[in-house]
């Protein structure tokens, strides 16, 4: 009787406990998805602001179609990777993909101001200024948020692997969050080529 | 009733809860003795008598650490306040910078509405696997506000309905329910803990006997009957747990829900925005109901009844966490034929995504309609001192209300807000950009050094937002920093924990540059911490420590004191104003003398509000109205004092409503 009364009562506090720790790591993962979904709001901002910025150099740059398309094409992939990475927020294989399509978007863009330093006349233009000012802004603030998730990320995953918290999360499935880290472009790290032609 | 008397009647419904709860916890300890008794006898044919003392002291331990440590539990999880609670219920936060349409415009109303009320904005989560209409608010205090919305809300009120829940809903953040709730749903936990135990033994013996019936065939059949026997008990001994949980739910619960629908009606001078969102529920057929797993928990949160209707329509009556719809209807329309018309939910979302994109587009702001033009241009730069419209007597009946004039007010405020700002106040780093450039100097020198101090303490990206919003800030009324700071809340806690620690000590060194501290950055840093701290750094909220004057007299009189030195530059004068508040006071000897201009230091004041945070209610309205009085002893209120006064009111916990512009001003 005492015994069964014991096993009871030491099993009800164990429970407890487990169900403490899995909740803590049920809020954890909750805070990485709200920081993602705070870049989300940004990204999509940026990828809105694009269209604009080509439309109103198109009329300036008749000769640089390619590039103009390459943009565009650049925007549509990100944009497209950014709806999956939202889906699963953490996901390495969703996060690696934004990765990717985050950094060609960078190059590909990075190609056309770049270009459009030839072009006095698109450089003088207000509306891309604006958007060129307002492109810049977003861009500061993705980094701002991108940190805030990598923060909770690896608050997240630090939590998961650390003892005891790791038997809980493996039982029930908490997998890996991947950090959401731009890699430079390789654009921006090649010195830029000089021709003579 | 007013917003102090609200909160002494919360604090009496906690003592009836208590006895309830009491009530409850015998009656189970006694049936869990029946249960064990029975049990025993019949499993082991062990000749128990009735009254065995020692089995019944092991009992009612081993019942009672049970209760406790689910109890326990359950408090100690919800220290995190209103955010747990959002978030148990399958809640999303919402952007603060969100571009869908819908969320934009509860955002809007949220934001217009804490504006007006002069709280901090309060975190929105809308809870999207929930068809229903139904909305609530938890937290501690009106400093760490969740509110929650349905999808259905969200999809089929319009903005005046929704404008109307939202009301009510804040009429619960500001009188002291949510507190109350909270602390409920803790205590309760414990009593329905028993009810989870039954359900999970008798979930294991039936699967485990079944599954391992071929080995041990029936060595201990009896043994094993008796344990699925007492899982059947403890389910049926929890079941006394939850039915007492809905009857102390439903006796803190119901009056409380007309209250918050008369509240809703007194702000928005619309009775028909929450008799609409009413009527909607009645006619949808999801109506208010909520399917989220932890319901039952948090029912007493909810605007409508969130439970599914029971078995018995006069049991469901008694312990009904709300009062029928129906009556609530007639209540603000007593001419209400009872009529329900069915909402159908694909076409209102329509009609609804219609009319957010015409608020998008900015123009028409239904519920708003006589609104004042905004003017056009920068608005106007400071000259003589301005003044407020501060009455001493009145001032208290006006904490923890707000009315039309208030909310359009707020609503002109929103309007007239440069976008550059309104969109920054929005974003987390852009927040923290405001903070910083609302706490730069205006004296040049010592800017620049407070801008190398900020380009040292933070990343490039936030020195340059400063920079950029610094000429714009400069631009601003002084009367709207602090609600400019109020509408940046919600995005500053989206803040990472680490980003909030750089943010914190970033704003100090500010603070610290000139080497004193303004009255400005002293209220600004008060407001920062009051409202963010909690949110980041979840520790126990105050609780009434103080019940009569006397005991924080040093406190009151400190209090008074820098109010008088404040207003009044001349010693004779400022002794007069104190005197003035003191007379406010009932017992004047509570509060000694004006103490001398050297011994106002803020950061004693910064002490005082601390302790006098943990007054009774009806202390707070007295200290309250005595600074009223103080700060209004010249018959002239500026804006710089309206404020301070404000501040304070907000640290002691009491939301006061933005001033109106003075008379001789209009």
């Amino acid at each position: 009787m005492t015994a069964l009364i014991i096993v009871l009562v030491v099993a009800v506090v164990l429970i407890a406990w487990l169900v403490g720790i899995y909740n803590r790591l049920v809020k954890l993962r909750n805070q990485f998805k709200n920081a993602f979904s705070q870049i989300d709001v940004q990204l999509k901002r940026r990828y809105d602001l694009i269209p604009n910025l080509v439309e109103t150099a198109k009329g300036y740059m008749k000769h640089e179609r390619e590039t103009l398309e390459a943009v565009i094409a650049a925007r549509n992939k990100a944009q497209a990777a950014v709806q999956a990475a939202a889906a699963r927020p953490g996901d390495p294989a969703a996060m690696q993909g934004l990765t990717g399509a985050e950094a060609g978007l960078t190059g590909a863009l990075g190609r056309f101001f770049a270009l459009a330093e030839s072009y006095p006349d698109l450089k003088a233009n207000q509306n891309m200024l604006s958007l060129q000012e307002e492109l810049t802004s977003t861009e500061n603030k993705v980094a701002f948020s991108r940190q805030a998730y990598n923060d909770a990320v690896m608050a997240y995953n630090t939590a998961r692997e650390s003892f005891p918290d790791t038997i809980i999360a493996g039982a029930t499935g908490f997998g890996p969050a991947q950090l959401f880290e731009l890699e430079a472009p390789a654009v921006e790290r090649a010195a830029p080529k000089v021709s003579f032609s | 009733m007013n917003f102090f008397e609200r909160q002494e009647e919360a604090r009496r419904s906690t003592r009836k809860l208590v006895g309830l709860f009491a009530l409850a916890v015998f009656l189970i300890v006694l049936s869990v003795y029946l249960a064990v008794a029975l049990a025993a006898t019949w499993a082991e044919d062990l000749d128990l008598d009735v009254w065995n003392l020692t089995v019944f002291g092991w009992v009612a331990a081993v019942t009672l650490t049970v209760i406790v440590v689910g109890s326990l539990y359950k408090i100690a999880t919800l220290r995190g306040g209103g955010q747990t609670v959002g978030r148990l219920l399958g809640g999303r936060p919402l952007q603060p910078n969100t571009r869908d349409l819908k969320e934009r415009r509860l955002l809007n109303v949220v934001e217009e509405m804490a504006l007006a009320s002069g709280m901090a904005v309060p975190t929105v989560y809308v809870l999207d696997k929930e068809k229903g209409i139904n909305a609530f608010a938890a937290g501690f205090g009106p400093g760490d506000t969740v509110i929650g919305v349905t999808r259905g809300c969200l999809d089929l009120l319009s903005r005046d309905e929704l404008q109307g829940v939202i009301g009510h809903e804040f009429s619960h953040a500001l009188n002291g329910d949510m507190r109350l709730n909270l602390r409920l749903m803790g205590l309760l936990h414990g009593i329905l803990v028993i009810a989870m135990i039954g359900y999970w033994i008798l979930r294991t013996t039936s699967s485990g006997s079944s599954s391992s019936s071929s080995s041990s065939s029936s060595s201990k059949k009896g043994g094993g009957g008796g344990i699925a026997f007492l899982g059947l008990a403890f389910l049926i001994i929890g079941g006394i747990g939850v039915f007492f949980g809905r009857l102390i739910k439903s006796a803190v619960s119901r009056q409380r829900e007309f209250l918050g629908d008369a509240a809703a009606v007194q702000f928005t001078r619309n009775p028909s925005s929450i008799a609409g969102a009413l009527k909607k529920i009645g006619g949808l057929e999801a109506g208010s109901r909520i399917t989220n797993s932890h319901a039952e928990e948090a029912s007493h949160f909810f605007f409508g009844n969130g439970m599914a209707k029971g078995f018995s329509a006069k049991l469901d009556d008694i312990l009904a966490t709300h009062p029928p719809l129906l009556d609530r209807i007639k209540r603000i329309e007593p001419n209400f034929d009872g009529k329900l018309p069915a909402v159908d939910a694909g076409a209102v979302s329509q009609a609804q995504q219609l009319a957010a994109k015409e608020e998008e587009a900015g123009g028409f702001v239904p519920g708003f309609a006589p609104r004042a033009p905004a003017p056009a241009g920068p608005p106007p730069a400071e000259a003589a001192p301005r003044t407020v419209d501060v009455d001493p007597a009145t001032i208290a009946d006006t904490v923890g209300t707000l009315d039309q004039a208030h909310l359009e007010l707020a609503s002109s405020f929103l309007a007239r807000l440069p976008p550059a700002l309104r969109d920054a106040a929005r974003d987390p780093s852009g927040a923290c950009a405001i903070v910083f450039g609302l706490l730069l100097d205006r004296n040049a020198a010592l800017r620049r050094r407070q801008l190398e101090e900020l380009e040292a303490a933070v990343d490039a990206p936030i020195h340059a937002e400063t920079l950029k919003l610094a000429p714009t800030l400069d631009q601003c009324p002084v009367e709207a920093r602090l609600p400019l700071l109020d509408l940046a809340m919600p995005a500053l806690r989206r803040l990472s924990e680490p980003q909030y620690r750089v943010f914190r000590s970033a704003a100090e060194r500010l603070i610290a540059a000139d080497a004193k501290l303004s009255l400005f950055e002293f209220t600004l840093q008060r407001i920062l911490l009051r409202h963010l701290e909690p949110h980041f750094h979840p520790a126990r909220p105050p609780a009434v420590a103080y019940g009569s004057l006397r005991a924080v007299s040093r406190q009151a009189s400190l209090l008074l004191s820098i109010l008088a030195h404040a207003g009044q530059a001349q010693a004779e004068r400022a002794a007069q104003a104190f005197a003035a508040g003191a007379g406010q006071l009932a017992d004047t000897r509570a509060v000694a003398s004006l103490l001398p201009f050297e011994q106002c230091g803020l950061a004693d004041l910064d002490r005082a509000l601390a302790a006098l945070v943990q007054a009774a209610p009806a202390m707070k309205r007295r200290l309250l109205e005595a600074c009223a009085a103080t700060i209004a002893f010249d018959k002239r209120v500026t804006i710089q004092e309206g404020e301070l006064l404000r501040a304070i009111s907000d640290s002691l916990d009491c939301p006061m409503p933005p001033f109106l512009p003075g008379q001789a001003l209009a």
